[in-house]
């Protein structure tokens, strides 16, 4: 039982139960503004009945598409605690992905920190799969050390010969990736 | 010269290693670099730019802009310059004259798209609509590029938006957009998604609602495409706001059958159905269906369609929704509002929810599902349903303690959850102290059994029972509020310390022992509390509240200051960001935002926090810093309050708080409510002002105490003078106006929740005495200015010759001798209550004095009443010197005065034996006169003497 519609600035006002999440990230208003100028409808939020703000998802789409690499991306997403274990995170995927197959996307791909495995197997469940590690894609906060992600993508129906998520076998530099 | 094309532009090679240090951050070399540069090629204008930004970066902001001024007379044309330019006003935040120069690029280069663009979006970042409109056509016509005519149609809708008189927007702004986005379409130009959007917004905003419907449905709708169900939503939208109930009741029904999960549906469903009951509206018999499908028109067919639902995902293997059971309890509660009996065909409340517990209870959103619905429970079932439950949670045998214990975490959640829904129920309040301590036992076994399942959580990861801790948390607060008996705060505390200690990165836990330690007037653990919130950006506005409400109220200057900055610094960035993206909104089309990122900015400049830290900051720095390191008048000179000036949006102030950050399961009748939310605004409001008025007082009495002396002064100070204090009149009527207001609101004694908001520090100022001496102390300011004007005023009207002689003739003005009694009389009676400030004085002064020697400290500063006392007794002689100055003047001149010289004219009438007894009059008055000067120079200087005794 969720109210799914586009993320608004209003919204930022409201995502304190997401975001206080260690793993969450709250970035600056410009970050969240160049989404949605950019690309609002890969910015969704779920609302519960009582206007508690559930989860949201928040991604873009990039790359050439005459190399094959236009693609759907998930920048963040994120589900308070007490919205977790509903399937939301994987309703929220799915609808970026639907999004990503629409604009022609050949693949969506995401970043996830490598320690944190509860996500790691989510995105596996839900048909994603390791392309390669980047070293040290995260940098050091809270005196916690600079940390690796797995940059983890799932062919969409346009990569008829999933080419695109044949994996790299060789850790790269997150100044490699583009 | 055929590859021309391909050589480097020399001045680029030349410019990059300016370009690499600022990058760099290398400013100064930056600045050598282009000195260098500058000296072979003296009209390298860009160098001089990038100069000026190196001069900027540096805190060199005057030589920065009049080295960019030279260039910008130039009105350069070349990129570089340009654009170097354009970041440099940029950085100095003044965004107007990117336009200046643009309109200056395209006048020269007229059929440049990169400049007219470039004046495009320099219009945009600073509002200038009706010139955007220009621009965007200029660049239409040079270009014909669709973006550019629709930037030009979205800044008409703008002025239509941003128009103070609503009639100009629907009558001229909006049908001008209308018509041009028309003009495409019967010229089948439109090729964007974001075109159709445009013209739906226009038609939208313009209400034609039924031409905005026709656009959605017919081919143009066929663009939106980007967003999911981008149609359906606009329709929806649309047919709400015309109120087609029939359209709007089948489109849910039909998206319901898709997604029976989706929550906005169940109320568009509902809402229409009854609509229509309400109506009586029937299907038509003949002619046209509605184009959305089947229309449900009774109760009975909403009861079956939500039962379906239900049945569905009964069938259902794994992961049934939520959505179908919720919207049966949502149709129940709409149904009894009706005071409709059809509610029974969907069953007894208890028993649905009981079922949803069955099915949803292992879910930690389970509570929040059901509490929305509790009042659907009688108060006698409360107890009854909350056995029910119990009955549906596997807990073990129990052990010694009386205490069964759940499995497995999906056990430990149900019950977990029973013990929020009784907390929910009111079930938990009603123990007694005895029943409550009880109750924090249970729940602290649970807690500790429960930590096990979590043995291998992560320390990012929440342990599975620390809700079990929270709550344990909340009935310990519970009874320290109820019996004011301190250890079971100290209990709590310990309580989520512990907690806190096996989950460490669980923000409700830090939320709760912050608030807590400041209620204890604690701040020191707070700040590492809250630095571990990891609160960035957007949450200063929305929970810097909990930090700035306690750290200065608790003595913790430094950190009070510290967190103002925090929360200034993101406030001062939002103008500048928000703009950026203004502009990328216009170049990616996202014409919906544009409107949504203005008012975003409006709504954090006008933030009440902003307003609040804005000037507690000040205050903080006169509280710390004034007449220690800089005098109170350089200190508010350095700050650049202007007492005049209000810059705090009084009338549109928006309380960006987040007043539920803390979870809480209390009763509905202990929650947070609207009336609750208004009633804090409005005392925030209150105490905000109180300081606001403090700081524009201070500043005011500042630039008032370092005035020149107002006697030896021309006329234009004079004015001056007085224009000061009349602010300081002014403000320090409205301070007595707030704080009447001030005393009104804390006789209401508003109580917040516990989780809610913190009450301001209104109440405490009040009852200290803090504010009405604080307010006598600036109505004593200018008080004394006031004394000081006026007896300058009295003395001013006595001067003049009381005796003259003028054209040969004499001239008395006795009224002069009047005024000079009265001045007299006024000087006694200051002296007096100058000499009662004395008595109450000196002994403060000398038991100050005592300790000054106990302590040996001698940089101890007398306080400001002694030196205002001494300043005051220094000006009233300086005033009674003035009045003997003037009478010893008058009565040398009066002497002077030879009557004797006087002819007076004989002949006229007067017979020179007449003019004899004239003479001898005036003679008395002249020696009366001077009797009189004599008489009162004497009583002056006796009081003049007893100045003297005024030192304290």
């Amino acid at each position: 039982m969720t109210t799914l519609r586009a993320f608004t600035c209003d919204d930022l006002f409201k995502f304190n139960n997401i975001n206080l999440d260690p793993l969450t990230e709250t970035y600056g208003i410009p970050f969240y503004l160049q989404y949605l100028a950019h690309w609002p409808e890969f910015f969704i939020v779920a609302e519960a009945p009582g206007g508690e703000l559930m989860g949201y998802i928040m991604g873009k789409a990039e790359g050439s598409v005459a190399r094959e690499e236009w693609h759907g991306h998930v920048t963040a997403l994120s589900v308070a605690p007490e919205f977790r274990r509903l399937g939301l995170a994987a309703k929220l995927m799915e609808m970026l992905e639907e999004i990503s197959e629409r604009k022609g996307g050949f693949f969506v791909d995401l970043f996830v920190r490598v320690s944190n495995q509860v996500a790691v197997n989510m995105y596996k469940q839900l048909g994603y799969s390791v392309y390669r590690t980047v070293i040290e894609y995260y940098s050091a906060s809270n005196g916690e050390p600079d940390e690796d992600a797995y940059d983890m993508r799932k062919a969409l129906s346009s990569d008829t010969e999933k080419k695109s998520i044949v994996p790299i076998p060789h850790p790269v530099r997150p100044e490699d990736i583009e | 010269m055929a590859a021309r094309g391909h050589v480097q532009d020399p001045n680029d090679r030349r410019l990059r290693p300016i370009y690499d240090y600022l990058d760099n951050g290398n400013n100064k070399m930056a600045i050598q670099q282009a000195d260098k540069l500058l000296k072979k090629h003296k009209d390298l204008h860009c160098a001089k730019v990038l100069k000026a930004i190196g001069l900027q970066r540096t805190g060199k902001q005057d030589e920065a802009f009049s080295l960019a001024q030279e260039v910008a007379t130039l009105e350069p044309t070349d990129d570089n310059s340009l654009q170097a330019l354009t970041i440099l006003y940029r950085e100095m935040h003044h965004p107007e004259l990117v336009t200046k120069l643009y309109e200056a690029a395209v006048k020269k280069v007229p059929l440049s798209e990169e400049y007219h663009s470039h004046l495009f979006m320099a219009y945009a970042r600073v509002g200038e609509y009706k010139k955007m409109q220009q621009a965007g056509m200029a660049l239409y016509k040079i270009v014909p590029k669709n973006p550019y005519y629709f930037w030009s149609v979205m800044s008409l809708v703008m002025q239509a938006i941003s128009a103070q008189d609503e009639k100009l927007a629907q009558t001229m702004f909006l049908p001008l957009a209308e018509r041009m986005v028309e003009k495409m379409v019967k010229e089948e130009k439109i090729e964007a998604e974001a075109e159709v959007q445009l013209y739906f917004m226009i038609l939208e905003r313009l209400g034609k609602c039924v031409e905005a419907l026709d656009v959605v449905r017919g081919p143009l709708g066929e663009k939106l495409t980007s967003e999911l169900r981008s149609r359906e939503n606009k329709c929806m939208m649309m047919y709400q706001r015309l109120q087609l109930w029939p359209e709007c009741n089948a489109l849910s029904y039909k998206l319901l059958l898709k997604n029976p999960d989706d929550w906005q549906f169940y109320l568009s469903y509902f809402d229409s159905l009854f609509h229509l009951m309400d109506k009586s509206w029937s299907q038509p018999e003949e002619g046209e269906h509605c184009v959305e499908g089947p229309v449900q028109t009774t109760v009975a067919e909403a009861v079956k369609f939500v039962v379906d639902r239900m049945e569905e995902q009964d069938k259902k293997e794994s992961r049934p929704l939520r959505g179908p059971y919720l919207a049966c309890l949502e149709l129940i509660h709409r149904l009894r509002q009706r005071g409709c009996p059809d509610e029974k065909e969907l069953g007894d409340p208890l028993e649905l929810m009981v079922q949803f517990f069955g099915k949803f209870g292992d879910k930690p959103c389970c509570i929040t599902d059901l509490k929305i619905y509790l009042h659907l429970l009688p108060p006698e079932q409360r107890s009854q349903f909350k056995n029910r439950l119990g009955e549906l949670v596997p807990l073990g045998e129990a052990g010694e303690d009386g205490f069964g214990f759940p499995g497995d975490t999906k056990a430990l959640q149900r019950h977990l959850c029973v013990c929020q829904l009784s907390r929910a129920l009111g079930l938990q309040h009603a123990l007694d102290t005895e029943g409550k301590l009880r109750l924090i036992t249970e729940l602290k076994a649970h807690y500790h059994h429960g930590l096990q399942f979590g043995k291998s959580c992560l320390k990012t990861e929440l342990q599975f029972s620390d809700m079990y801790c929270l709550m344990a948390a909340h009935v310990y607060i519970d009874l320290w509020t109820e019996t004011g008996d301190e250890n079971m705060l100290w209990q709590c505390l310990g309580m989520l310390e512990e907690g806190l200690s096996f989950s460490p990165s669980n923000a409700q836990f830090k939320l709760l022992l912050l608030l807590l330690f400041c209620r204890l007037g604690a701040f020191q653990p707070v700040v590492d509390l809250y630095s571990s919130l990891d609160a960035k950006h957007v949450q200063h506005d929305t929970i810097g509240y909990l930090l700035t409400r306690y750290a200065g109220s608790l003595g913790q200057f430094a950190a009070a200051s510290q967190s103002c900055n925090f929360s200034l610094r993101f406030f001062h960035s939002n103008q500048k960001d928000t703009s950026e993206y203004i502009i990328q909104a216009y170049k990616y089309g996202a014409f919906e935002k544009i409107p949504e990122f203005i008012a975003f900015r409006t709504r954090l400049n006008q933030s009440l926090h902003f307003a609040q830290v804005r000037t507690e900051r000040m205050l903080l720095d006169l509280y710390t810093e004034a007449d220690v390191t800089l005098s109170l008048e350089e200190s508010v000179k350095a700050m650049g309050v202007c007492p005049e000036e209000d810059d705090i949006p009084w009338d549109n102030m928006r309380d960006n708080r987040d007043l539920t950050v803390l979870v809480s399961w209390d009763p509905k009748d202990r929650e947070l409510t609207e009336e609750h939310r208004r009633l804090s605004l409005e005392e925030e409001s209150v105490w905000l002002k109180v300081r606001a008025l403090t700081l524009r007082l201070l500043a005011s009495l500042a630039l008032l105490g370092h005035a020149p002396s107002p006697w030896n002064s021309d006329k234009t100070n004079e004015n001056g003078i007085s224009a000061k204090s009349s602010t300081l009149q002014t403000l320090l009527s409205q301070l007595d106006q707030t704080l009447e207001t001030a005393a009104q609101i804390t006789e209401k004694h508003t109580q917040y929740p516990f989780l809610g908001p913190p009450s301001s520090r209104l109440a405490s100022a009040l009852s200290s005495g803090s504010c009405h001496c604080q307010a006598s102390a600036l109505q004593l300011s200018l008080t004394l200015r006031e004394l000081e004007t006026t007896g300058l005023e009295m003395l001013s009207r006595c001067k003049g010759e009381v005796l003259e002689m003028k054209d040969g003739r004499l001239k008395t003005q006795p009224s002069l001798l009047e005024t000079l009694v009265f001045f007299v009389e006024t000087v006694c009676v200051v002296l007096w209550v100058a000499s009662y400030s004395a008595n109450v004085l000196r002994p403060l002064k000398s038991s100050l004095q005592k300790k000054k020697k106990k302590k040996k400290d001698s940089s101890t500063a007398m306080p400001v009443v002694m030196c205002g006392f001494q300043e005051w007794t220094g000006s009233l002689h300086g005033v009674v010197t003035q009045a003997l100055d003037h009478v010893k003047g008058q009565e040398a001149s009066l002497t002077a005065l030879k009557l004797a010289a006087l002819t007076l004219e004989e002949g006229y009438s007067q017979t020179q034996e007449e003019c004899g007894f004239t003479r001898a009059a005036m003679d008395k008055v002249q020696t009366s006169y001077l009797g009189s000067l004599q008489e009162m120079g004497d009583l002056l200087r006796k009081r003049a003497d007893s100045l003297k005794s005024l030192k304290i």
